[in-house]
């Protein structure tokens, strides 16, 4: 446990330097045009939102697609926007940050839940926290906070929450983030191996994801359980969905941040029961020798 | 008073590193086993459907598996207990990832960073050959794993008919 903390106060410093030892922050060669324009935009978002170890895991990232011809240029371009927009997520030290830069000064009242303020802490520290809150079941509890750049106070306490991006890279939040995304990489890369008109549809599920607090956590909810029960098993051949990007659609459209995931697992249930029914009825229907007739020479 | 400290230390780390020679000599000769670098591994516990890394990531480390079922997931291959995985990402030329590695049924791995490699290949150069030959072991099964896929694939070669 020490040993990993240090480890990741020692990435943290090297991520505060704009130029690092593997050289300057450039959009990668070999990306299309408009694929670079976006990563160049997104490059310095993430330079604004974290450091620059954060914005080279992005052109990292970006450079598993290039010269795969599987891949079109709009989807490229899609992948490169989504992701960027992904990896700038929303938690108080981002609200803080857009609060200080708002001319207007508006006061904003946000809902966050406990655990995104626990989970801002460092991994070694909130994962046990979190788990104790869990128990006592106080994880979803809401916290209102209010983000009022105008007071002196609240100009000050913004400026300080600010500030804690610097750390936000150790914390719990970082981590779970980044996993997602890396699994969302993966299974645009397992789309494209295993049925690739349902890629898009793959990469489109990233904006699902938006905002904070509750409605954040059940879209996430939502987003595992559409992956876990339609796309994953697909791509497994454990369930063969010959229009993964149909499904996917239906199950979007019963899908509602707002409320519990009732109608999305009906949705998913009915999907996997009406293809099982059409692979039934398809098995009655072909004769026996029909099946073979294909290799007949 | 310095050198009555520092003689039984150095005494001992000479020692440390004669048994780690030693081990070392008898992994390379043997079958790969991976016992002797236990001591240098963290446990991790995995539970089913964790995934323990993702192609095309920035490899920084490698595992043994102690227990559970693990897949690698875009070749299928499950891996059984007593494997060394992710190696290869240490080798790749962009440090990358070239497979995604699932756990199946929940089970422990021990991980090592390849820091730890690096050093431990510093103590003693032949450690590297030792991990050449795994290497190429898990290169190896790859390409003849892929050759009997491309057999199943292409039809057979029919003999020309003479005229």
């Amino acid at each position: 446990m020490v040993v990993k903390f240090t480890e990741s106060i020692r990435e943290l410093l090297v991520g505060q330097t704009v130029i690092t030892p593997a050289g300057p922050l450039v959009p990668p060669d070999g990306l299309p045009d408009v694929v670079r324009v976006i990563a160049a935009d997104a490059v310095s978002a993430l330079l604004d939102y974290q450091d620059a170890a954060y914005a080279r895991l992005y052109l990292d990232r970006l450079k598993r697609f290039i010269g795969r011809r599987d891949v079109p240029v709009a989807l490229f371009a899609e992948i490169a926007r989504l992701m960027a927009e992904r990896m700038m997520y929303e938690d108080p030290i981002r609200i803080a940050q857009l609060a200080l830069r708002d001319p207007d000064g508006t006061e904003r009242i946000c809902q966050f839940r406990l655990d995104e303020y626990v989970s801002l802490l460092p991994e070694v520290i909130a994962a046990p926290l979190l788990s104790f809150l869990q128990r006592i079941a106080c994880l979803d509890r809401k916290l209102n906070r209010r983000f009022n750049a105008r007071t002196t106070f609240g100009g000050r306490r913004l400026r300080i929450e600010a500030s804690l991006r610097q750390w936000r890279a150790i914390s719990a939040r970082s981590t779970a983030e980044r996993l997602w995304v890396a699994r969302w990489l993966h299974m645009i890369d397992r789309a494209l191996t295993k049925q690739p008109p349902a890629a898009a549809a793959i990469v489109e599920t990233a904006t699902m994801l938006h905002g904070y607090g509750d409605t954040y956590r059940q879209a996430l909810a939502d987003w595992h359980l559409i992956i876990d029960e339609l796309a994953k098993p697909t791509f497994a051949g454990v369930l063969a969905l010959p229009d993964l990007s149909e499904a996917i659609a239906h199950a979007r459209a019963a899908s509602d941040p707002t409320r519990p995931q009732r109608a999305l697992k009906s949705e998913i249930a009915r999907i996997k029961k009406g293809h099982a029914e059409v692979r039934e009825k398809n098995a009655a229907t072909s004769a026996p020798g029909e099946a073979s007739s294909f290799n007949q020479t | 008073m310095l050198h009555a400290v520092l003689l039984p230390l150095n005494g001992y780390r000479l020692h440390q590193m004669l048994q780690l020679l030693r081990d070392v000599k008898k992994s390379v000769a043997s079958d790969l086993s991976m016992d002797w670098l236990k001591p240098f591994m963290a446990k991790r516990t995995c539970a089913a459907g964790d995934m323990l890394f993702y192609k095309d990531e920035k490899a920084e480390d490698m595992f043994y598996i102690v227990s559970g079922r693990y897949l690698l997931v875009e070749s299928g291959i499950e891996l059984p207990v007593g494997t060394l995985v992710g190696e290869l990402g240490m080798l790749s030329p962009s440090n990358a990832r070239t497979q995604s590695l699932e756990c199946i049924t929940a089970g422990t791995v021990l991980g090592v960073s390849y820091l730890q490699v690096q050093e431990l290949y510093v103590q003693n150069p032949e450690f590297g050959f030792f991990f050449l030959r795994l290497a190429s072991a898990r290169l190896f099964q790859n390409i003849e794993k892929l050759q009997h896929e491309l057999a199943e694939q292409t039809p057979p070669a029919t003999a020309a008919a003479t005229a």
